[in-house]
């Protein structure tokens, strides 16, 4: 059995805004979410910069027992996909089946739950520690919340793949509507901001220090964001038979793991090329086909050196547009991959790229045709979403115009 | 689904480690590997808990020492338990390839927490000195991926690594997400399991909560090696029983303010979609491999979806054995499933896994033809 798989609602939860018109208009304007970081104190830290969601207000968007036992990670991922599902005009009667699926992904799920945790512990002593806490932290709450917000009763998990947690989740989703287990699925990442996390980057050497510059010569490392980003996906039948208007048709997605370093990805770009090419062929097409490329780009020097040679590897002499979007919103972890796949479906609608802004010195060991500062226009009828991650996790999404892609037989 | 083959098992377990030490274990348990302390950490103010340790464990010796350094408990489970499969399965001897290769096979496995000890550790640095201060080669252990994905860099997995969160029925789900690919063609074979590690944080939150005790907390990791039927009989692999059904359903709970709502409708929903995936009615399953822990709000669930469900049948309380490994027992009912089998005295099983928060799946599995 199989199916076309089409995005028919999408939600963001972002430092540059809440919902995917304000996110992507700020996107083509070039706006920077990057400010001081304000939800922990970061004042001994010789990096204290982070694109943070501060407008996100939980009780905006969730009922008064949501936002009560959600962590931010939760609040934000049940916010999104309220966006995703109001966008995608689906009444809640359509989510309420076993054939209705949540798949989310994320790096630490709700770090807030077990620092707080972690914090009654250490300073107070066990009896401190306190059960409707413990009972709040797991990281497989995200999509259970969901699930719950929306009746959904279908298959629910959690796929905790570190920076390609979004992609992974969205090829899953993918994977089971084209296998007929589900009819529609909410999926794509959240992820939140915390002190140990970000201590954690700052002490791999991976932070910048002013802002985060995808391909630039002298890029200095990433920002840390945070946010959500929420799709409902739906196969052709059942958008179909509901009369939705169908966004984007996602294509083929490419999984693949280094087995090669922790942190760093393998230098020859190994699993992301086999990624890439993997995406592109379960898509029914060949790397001629790719018009633009949003990049994982974390603007350190291992990782955009890497994504070049898996360009080179994957489309040859031929230079593809290519932009990251972390140059703007930051890295958000486990987020990143399901919130610059709203970009992608973006760029898919408008035929405009994203621009990587603080790209001002070309590097020769980046040699690719970067969106420099300004967004572009261009044809984006099939545009390709790259992740690498931690664990050396490389996922690939590809999305298409409607009807730009083959027959669903020659999709995989 | 189509029929997918366990060609090999690799556990490590309070029972033994490696398959035959676990299925003697398990076929003698004994309450003798519960115990009131454990060499981990200092069990006093945890009143009444029984903790089931992989006692002496030392993954030097299954896999060297080189490079373990910065590596935490839960790792290290999860790596020995990894080669000891992969070897059982004969596609690696001595750490090398001897059946398909690096590109073929993925791994998809599951904890429930992530390494509760590892995010402690760097918590108290990070909260009592300076987070400055905190190890950047140990960082990485916090990240809740991070111990599949050193699985994948130890034995040179390449296909897929996923790991999969669902509480108590994660590894269950770890085997239904290892089909998915499988059909997906992303791989030929996989990995398919889990792992839980004894952590002062994993006993202190099960303590405060009232489930331990009176649940027997356990520890380990187990790992099933899965390909399709046809390929493992190819190549000549022993088959030691094929999984022929997944099911996994969601109850939204009831909006009356509680978050913990195991459901027996879910469970029921589940077990219904599992056997009808493996063509199986109810009256077929022999066996069912109880996650029942002594934890009378989630075992009160399970029997009467059970009841509902299958009727009565043959049950094992597995958790019994092993303790309550969370993340991994769905791993653990699998491995006792297959030791049943090899026992004789049944010819297919049912895995039911309660999740905490009103998700559940289930497995079936069937024994291989002689």
């Amino acid at each position: 059995m199989t199916s076309r798989v089409y995005v028919t609602g999408m939600g963001v939860v972002s430092s540059l805004g809440l919902g995917r018109r304000e996110f992507w208009s700020s996107l083509l304007a070039g706006r920077s979410g990057t400010a001081p970081v304000s939800s922990f104190d970061a004042s001994g830290l010789d990096r204290a910069i982070a694109a943070e969601v501060s407008a996100f207000r939980a009780s905006d968007h969730l009922t008064a027992r949501e936002a009560r036992d959600a962590g931010r990670c939760s609040a934000m991922a049940i916010a999104a996909a309220r966006m995703a599902v109001t966008d995608a005009k689906l009444s809640h009667d359509a989510l309420r089946t076993e054939r209705a699926s949540v798949v989310l992904g994320t790096t630490m799920g709700e770090a807030d739950v077990l620092s707080r945790l972690d914090e009654s512990w250490i300073r107070k002593g066990r009896d401190a520690v306190d059960p409707a806490d413990v009972a709040r932290y797991s990281p497989s709450f995200l999509p259970l919340h969901v699930a719950r917000a929306f009746g959904c009763r279908g298959a629910v998990l959690t796929l905790p793949a570190a920076c390609a947690a979004g992609n992974y989740a969205i090829g899953y989703a993918c994977d089971l509507i084209r296998a007929g287990r589900a009819d529609v699925v909410i999926t794509g990442a959240s992820e939140m901001l915390e002190m140990l996390q970000y201590c954690g980057f700052l002490r791999l050497g991976a932070l910048a220090t002013e802002r985060c510059q995808p391909f630039d010569l002298n890029r200095q490392g990433l920002v840390v964001g945070e946010g959500a980003g929420v799709m409902v996906l739906e196969s052709e039948a059942h958008a179909v038979r509901r009369g939705a208007t169908p966004l984007a048709e996602v294509g083929g997605c490419g999984i693949a793991c280094d087995a090669y370093h922790i942190t760093r990805p393998h230098p020859d770009a190994t699993g992301s090329v086999r990624a890439m090419r993997e995406a592109i062929e379960r898509s029914g097409l060949t790397p001629d086909d790719v018009d633009f490329v949003n990049a994982h780009g974390t603007g350190t020097r291992a990782n955009d050196a890497v994504e070049t040679r898996a360009m080179s590897a994957v489309f040859g002499a031929r230079r593809v547009p290519i932009s990251s979007v972390k140059s703007m919103i930051g890295h958000c972890m486990g987020a990143a991959s399901a919130i610059e796949a709203v970009s992608c479906v973006e760029s898919v609608l408008t035929g405009l790229y994203p621009p990587t802004i603080g790209y001002e010195t070309p590097d020769p060991e980046c040699d690719l045709d970067v969106v420099a500062n300004v967004a572009r226009e261009g044809k984006a009828d099939v545009v390709l979403n790259n992740s690498l991650a931690f664990g050396g996790y490389d996922a690939v999404v590809c999305f298409a115009k409607l009807g730009r892609l083959p027959a669903p037989e020659a999709q995989r | 689904m189509r029929p997918l083959a366990i060609t090999g098992l690799g556990v490590v377990s309070p029972l033994g480690i490696g398959w035959s030490d676990f299925e003697r274990g398990y076929a003698t348990p004994s309450d003798d590997v519960f115990s009131s302390t454990c060499s981990l950490f200092e069990t006093a103010p945890y009143e009444g808990v029984q903790l089931a340790e992989v006692r002496g464990f030392d993954a030097a010796k299954h896999i060297g020492d080189k490079g373990l350094r910065n590596n935490d408990r839960l790792t290290k489970l999860y790596l020995v338990a990894a080669r000891l499969g992969l070897e059982h399965a004969g596609l690696k001897s001595k750490g090398a390839w001897t059946a398909y290769g690096p590109d073929d096979v993925g791994v998809s496995a599951a904890n429930a927490y992530g390494s509760l000890e590892a995010i402690h550790e760097l918590n108290l640095v990070a909260k009592l000195e300076d987070p400055r201060y905190i190890n950047p080669a140990r960082f990485p252990n916090t990240v809740i991926n991070a111990s599949l994905g050193y699985v994948s860099i130890w034995e040179d997995l390449r296909a897929f690594n996923a790991t999969v969160v669902n509480g108590p029925a994660g590894a269950i789900d770890s085997v239904g997400c290892a089909e998915m690919y499988l059909t997906s063609r992303r791989a030929k074979a996989a990995l398919v399991g889990g792992a839980e590690a004894l952590s002062e944080s994993l006993v202190l939150a099960l303590h405060r909560t009232g489930m331990a005790p009176p649940a027997r907390v356990g520890e380990g990791a187990a790992f099933a090696l899965i390909e399709p039927l046809g390929a493992a009989t190819e190549r000549g692999a022993t088959v030691y029983a094929t999984v022929t059904g997944y099911g996994t359903s969601f109850e939204p709970p009831a909006d009356d303010g509680r978050l913990f709502a195991p459901s027996r409708d879910a469970l029921e929903r589940a077990v219904k979609t599992a056997l009808a995936d493996a063509s199986l009615s109810a009256s077929e399953i022999d066996l069912v491999m109880s996650g029942c822990s002594g934890w009378e709000p989630m075992d009160s669930v399970e029997r009467a979806a059970l009841e509902a469900s299958v009727g009565a049948r043959s049950r094992r309380e597995v958790k019994a054995r092993v303790g309550e490994t969370l993340g991994a027992s769905g791993a653990f009912a699998l491995a006792a499933a297959v030791a049943e089998f090899a026992s004789g005295g049944a010819a297919t099983a049912l895995i039911p896994s309660l999740g905490f928060y009103g998700n559940a799946s289930a497995l079936v599995l069937r024994r291989a033809e002689r």
